[in-house]
């Protein structure tokens, strides 16, 4: 069985206006009536609640019809209903307990949401993002097939989320492949295996924390020469990217050798516990800026490596997170296209549990919320395109709600939250001034 | 040497460095990757060259620094390719940490040293303390005499580093200024012949980044808590046993080279005028030739010295060298680097470790000359001769001599 | 003799409800079906539609045999259980053939209960609870003038509904005051009645056939208030009882259905039973309940399968609550949960807005400020989400007179906060 596309809500976008149900009702019913509307949202205490189909995986209203009038798309996930069967009985009514399968007096039957052939009207005409119509089901129906090249159960910290991003990426990079992992949470996790026994089932290398690009370059120029296609990847921390790792990989990105680096970036040498890098942002806690009489976290800004990373002309920058999975999968699948003729650079912001100090249920929140509040921008490159903002900066979260998530960040002063305010700020312009620019011309081949 | 001109050989005129590009082009590298530091830098133009004008049938990677160059050999060698590169001083420095790793991948990576002091950056004169700063890292390391040793041995050195009982990385050292930028008359060697005597690339047959064969190269994560120190002990053990192999493997390839190609070199030390020497003096690379002529000098003046050239210094040929020096009643050991905290030269201190092997005791002195690309002139060696002659005699050996000191 | 791993009895909601819930958690071990039935399986409440031709037969089937090549179960037709036998693992069925099994699920349902009515088995009549009662009954709809059902239950209204829109004069008889008086008080039946009579039905309630006799092609009944009624067309429908004649020397403890616990297990080992077949805990009463509705099927089938399973998710039987929905000449009734009569009155409360002219009725039970019963006629609300209220026992008193208010939003304001 696939996963399913499914219609989200979030209650706190929504403002009651109505458009979605009446969209519906137009769509479903040719009626203005919002009372037709298959998708109702409710108004009450100043919230707003949400009565419709769940498109549910064991459907209670299919098992309940006695005609079999109902059934549930094998494809689609969507539970059809057969009017020529129907018999009226109403008996699915009570097999839902989401108010999605509901008696239409006028049109005299039961009607019920059909997500419109995978293009909801509801969603559509949402001006507020209440409604979205989640496609996270094709990730998985695509990608879900593909070989697992990682051992299960690697040995992460409980509710890290690196262990998500490196499974995905190398399901969709495939088995032809050679994988570099220098020092770091990704191979402590046991990616390169413990005890002479591998923890991949592609060609996994632990290299310097100082040269994984210059590695990986000899093996894809010599695959190359031979006339062997072998991706080559890196899945590296930014310890090993942004800091020590920068030489090799900005001579790599210079050359454009034809590469996928990933950099897991969990702001920190988390594996080694939880020092200061280049990429730990201003005010963090770190054992090496730690809080104490005099000290108050650290006192830089982080580095933005993507960004330098664009200066370098690469085939393909992006920024990516796990709280949003699609959008990661949309880049993966371009930087993977990229490194076929160039250098393709992707930065996965990656919450640590454990040296952020946060409950690990939390981390794709706090990965959200990192987004929502512009703590960090998703955005892509290449150099015929430019710059563009994969998710909109406007109207971001306080930035307390997400600072204030994390451990890390709980001794922060006034002067130090509006110091990172600063710095956010003056990021998202720089960003949307690179966005709204003339594209970067092409480095020459 | 003996040279027989071989029918389809060559004869050119070049500097060592250049030489050491000719032998990467004929043992056919499909992977070089450079960046310059004098006195290397021309060998790399060399190899850029050639590559530019399809004499050298490799693919070149400009690295942004040795560091990187080390790190792309790896990658490419882990992936099946025969790999070549050149360094020096504190390039070799800088490459210390890929440099360590690669022997205990077994990585059989050639490495020219065009061999550079490393005082400040400024010393790039000649001087082998950068090779001599990482005789423990594992690599095999073998010092030319001459431009064509140079050439010579960087072929012969593919052989010795794919040879299954060693598996190693070697450094070819010859000596900046002197052999790097000394043009001499020397002899290509052909193609067809060359060929049969490298035979089919062997470089990744144990470990390799390969789908085809995918495994996870040296995962020794455990450690002493995990699978025990054992797994550890079993690398390193491995690495110097193939190191000890490395000795007759040395010896056969030379051998073999000799009969094709009918120009021998001694392998791991070379005997002159040591037949019925009563004291000698001991020299490694460029220095010989010069030592050579204080030696035929002294002997026209009747004095019964010889001269022992160690050509293979890692692994230390410690019989040959207790073997040859046994004879004699006393060894002047000269070095063009220095050993800190035992104010001696490195050489130095490996031949009197060897000599504990000795069936009786051999007084030695050290000389240290050379350094900062001074010349270790015949009167170098004159003065070397006759501070050996005198401890031969029961001189008191006194501390190290410095060459060059009052130059 | 042949060998399962699972034998389910049965092939209507309850057992395709454990097919399912078993494939969900043991894709490999065998699974065999047996059914009385020759055909594909299918529900009984779907033939009143049969009788009235919205259905047709061909096309009432819940699951067709690629369904169950797919799951690797083996469905047989025309195969009548006769004897089940507890002690040796094994059921033998009418043509001798034994099975063995080591989990068996009882899913027989019921059957129509006769009343005893002198004269009924000398006189030609109808039941309807087999495709084939369903196919009969619609062949001679268009021939039938005169009807008489016995019984005002749901499948009496039902068959009463198709016959007099088949353009029969129909009758129907019942014993209580009024119809359909299992799921609705005096004034919603009253309501029902009334539309009823409008559409030419004649619904003689508070009384009783006592006699039948023979009548020409047809049948005379004498009724308990002396009237005598001709008709043509005899339909019992006087409700069902669970089918157990099998069971007799079985051993498993059976009072009006086949007793079962919370996992819908019977007193024997290795044996359970669900559906209509069997009589489990209530909701609301402390007595063991037969609670013959198709959603109930379905879920005790769920729980059945994975008992037998093994499947840890499994969560116990939360008791029976009674309800149904049901739409007559256009029209819709719902009945969720019990009337305040079923309740010790301690904390009830009774809610009613009624507009007979309309044909709108709403009733709400409360006992503890929860929901006990919801009950509408033409009024909006959703069923589903109301049994949910009363399955989770929440706790309406902060949202009381909205709720009597709104019913529909409320409990949908409630289903979203509390179980989306």
């Amino acid at each position: 069985m696939g996963a399913f596309e499914t219609i989200s809500f979030r209650p706190e976008n929504c403002n009651g206006c109505n458009d979605c149900m009446i969209a519906c009702a137009q769509a479903k019913a040719q009626s203005d009536d919002a009372a037709r509307s298959r998708i109702q949202v409710l108004s009450s205490d100043g919230s707003y609640e949400l009565a419709m189909c769940r498109q549910c995986g064991d459907p209670e209203c299919v098992h309940n019809c006695p005609a079999a009038a109902l059934s549930k798309d094998a494809e689609s996930g969507v539970i059809d209903w057969d009017a020529s069967k129907c018999v009226d009985c109403l008996l699915c009514t009570v097999g839902c307990s989401y108010g999605g399968m509901v008696y239409d007096v006028d049109a005299g039957h039961v009607a019920k949401c059909d997500l419109c052939d995978g293009d909801p009207a509801c969603v559509k005409a949402c001006p507020r993002g209440a409604l979205k119509f989640l496609t996270t089901a094709r990730i998985y129906n695509e990608v879900g097939n593909l070989e697992d090249l990682f051992v299960p159960g690697l040995a992460g910290c409980q509710g890290c989320n690196t262990e998500l991003i490196i499974r995905h990426a190398m399901r969709r990079i495939g088995p032809e492949a050679v994988v570099a992992t220098p020092p770091g949470c990704i191979p402590g996790m046991g990616t390169v295996g413990y005890n002479g026994l591998t923890g991949t089932k592609v060609p996994v290398f632990h290299p310097l924390l100082t040269n994984t690009a210059s590695m990986l370059t000899g093996v894809r120029r010599y695959y190359k020469r031979i006339g062997r296609n072998v991706k080559v990847v890196a899945l590296a921390g930014d310890g090993g990217t942004a800091d020590v790792g920068f030489q090799s990989l900005s001579g790599a990105a210079e050359r454009g050798e034809e590469m996928l680096f990933i950099c897991v970036d969990n702001e920190g040498y988390m594996n080694t516990g939880m020092q200061r890098s280049g990429c730990t942002p201003y005010g963090a806690w770190t054992s090496t800026t730690p809080v104490g009489e005099r000290g108050r976290g650290k006192t830089q800004d982080a580095k933005n490596l993507p960004l330098l990373m664009v200066m370098h002309h690469c085939a393909y920058v992006a920024t990516a997170s796990t709280g949003f999975m699609e959008d990661l999968y949309d880049k993966l699948d371009r930087a993977i296209e990229a490194s076929e003729h160039g250098f393709a650079y992707l930065h996965v912001y990656s919450p640590c549990t454990t040296g952020w100090r946060f409950p690990s249920d939390q981390n794709i929140e706090v990965s959200r919320k990192a987004v929502r509040t512009n703590f960090v921008l998703l955005w892509e490159f290449d150099p015929q395109s430019g710059l563009r903002l994969t998710h909109a900066a406007e109207d971001p979260l306080p930035l307390a709600e997400y600072v204030m998530a994390l451990g890390k960040y709980r001794h922060l002063s006034e002067e130090q939250i509006a110091h990172i305010e600063g710095t956010i700020a003056q990021n998202v312009k720089f960003v949307k001034g690179l966005a709204a620019g003339v594209p970067l011309a092409a480095a020459p081949a | 040497m003996s040279a027989v001109l071989k029918p389809k050989s060559k004869l050119i005129v070049c500097d060592g460095n250049e030489a050491a590009a000719w032998a990467v082009a004929a043992a056919r590298v499909e992977m070089v990757a450079v960046y310059p530091i004098t006195p290397q830098s021309s060998l790399v133009e060399y190899l850029a060259k050639f590559v530019a004008d399809g004499r050298l049938a490799a693919e070149l990677v400009d690295a942004e620094g040795e560091h990187s160059v080390l790190s792309v050999l790896q990658g490419a060698c882990l992936a099946g390719a025969r790999t070549y590169t050149a360094s020096c001083g504190p390039g070799v420095a800088f490459m210390f940490e890929p440099y360590v790793r690669t022997p205990g991948l077994r990585l059989p990576i050639v490495m020219g040293i065009v061999t550079r002091d490393l005082l400040t950056p400024q010393s790039v004169w000649g001087g082998q303390q950068d090779a001599m700063s990482v005789r423990e890292a594992g690599w095999i390391q073998v010092y030319c005499e001459s431009v064509q040793e140079v050439l010579d041995t960087t072929i012969m050195a593919y052989k010795i580093a794919e040879h299954r009982d060693v598996m190693l990385p070697v450094n070819v050292c010859h000596d900046g200024n002197y052999l790097s930028f000394g043009a001499a008359r020397v002899e290509l060697p052909d193609q067809a012949e060359v060929d049969a005597f490298l035979g089919e690339k062997d470089v990744n047959w144990h470990v390799a980044l390969d789908p085809r064969r995918p495994m996870a190269v040296d995962p020794l994560t455990g450690g002493a808590v995990g699978s025990g120190p054992a797994t550890f002990v079993r690398y390193r053990k491995g690495e110097c046993s193939a190191m000890q192999n490395a000795l007759s493997v040395i010896t056969e390839v030379h051998e073999e080279w000799g009969r094709r190609f009918g120009r021998t070199h001694a392998p791991l030390v070379e005997r002159y005028r040591m037949q019925d020497a009563d004291y000698a003096l001991v020299t490694i690379g460029s220095m010989t030739g010069a030592a050579k002529d204080a030696v035929d000098a002294a002997r026209e003046r009747g004095e019964k010295v010889g001269l022992l050239k160690v050509k293979t210094y890692r692994p230390f040929p410690v019989q040959a060298v207790a073997a040859a020096l046994a004879q004699v009643k006393a060894a002047g050991v000269v070095d063009r680097s220095v050993s800190f905290g035992w104010n001696c030269g490195p050489l130095f201190q490996d031949v009197i470790g060897a000599l504990y092997h000795a069936p009786r005791r051999v007084a030695a002195m050290s000389f240290i000359g050379g350094l900062a690309g001074a010349d270790i002139t015949t009167g170098h060696f004159d003065e070397a001769i006759r501070r050996v002659a005198e401890l031969a005699q029961g001189a008191a050996a006194g501390g190290t001599v410095w060459l060059n000191e009052k130059d | 003799m042949d060998q399962t791993h699972y034998l389910i009895v049965g092939a209507s909601h309850a057992a395709l409800s454990a097919v399912h819930a078993i494939r969900l958690h043991d894709a490999e071990r065998d699974i065999t079906v047996v059914t009385r039935d020759q055909s594909l399986p299918y529900s009984p409440t779907v033939l009143p539609y049969v009788v009235s031709g919205r259905s047709a037969p061909e096309r009432v089937f819940l699951r067709n045999e690629d369904y169950f090549t797919r799951l690797n179960v083996k469905y047989r037709r025309g195969a009548a259980v006769r004897k089940v036998r507890p002690a040796t693992a094994s059921v033998q069925l009418d043509d001798g053939e034994e099975i063995g099994f080591s989990k068996l699920l009882l899913a027989s349902g019921a059957a129509p209960a006769l009343p005893p009515i002198p004269g009924l088995a000398g006189v030609r009549f109808h039941v309807l609870r087999t495709l084939n009662d369903a196919i009969a009954l619609h062949s001679v709809l268009p021939k039938t003038k005169r009807a008489l059902v016995l019984g005002g239950g749901l499948i009496g209204m039902h068959a009463a509904e198709n016959l007099a829109k088949g353009g029969a004069q129909v009758t129907v008889v019942e014993i209580q005051p009024h119809v359909l008086s299992g799921y609705f008080d005096a004034d919603a039946s009253g309501i029902i009645e009334k539309v009823f009579a409008t559409n030419g039905v004649r619904l003689l309630t508070s009384s009783q056939v006592t006699t039948l006799a023979g009548s020409g092609e047809g049948c005379r009944a004498m009724l308990s208030d002396g009237a005598e009624l001709d008709a043509d067309l005899l339909l019992v429908a006087a409700g069902v009882a669970p089918v157990t004649d099998f069971l007799d020397e079985s051993g498993i403890e059976i009072d009006r259905g086949v007793l079962v616990d919370d996992w819908m297990h019977t007193s024997a080992e290795n044996v359970w039973a669900a559906g209509d077949v069997a009589q489990a805990r209530g909701f609301f009463e402390a007595d063991k309940i037969i609670n013959g509705i198709l959603p109930d099927a379905v879920g005790q089938g769920r729980i059945a399968g994975m008992a037998m399973a093994g499947d840890a998710g499994a969560k116990p039987y939360a008791g029976g609550v009674p309800l149904n929905t049901y739409a007559f000449f256009g029209q819709q009734a719902m009945s969720v949960g019990v009337q305040e009569s079923a309740l010790d009155s301690s904390g009830v409360e009774v809610y009613r807005q009624v507009d007979a002219e309309a044909a709108r009725y709403l009733k709400i039970v409360l006992q503890d400020s929860r929901l006990a019963g919801i009950f509408g006629i033409n009024w909006a609300f959703d069923p589903g989400v109301m049994r949910e209220l009363i399955l989770r026992r929440i706790d309406l008193d902060a949202v009381k007179q909205p709720f009597l208010d709104a019913p529909q939003k409320i409990a949908r304001v409630l289903m979203s906060r509390n179980w989306r």
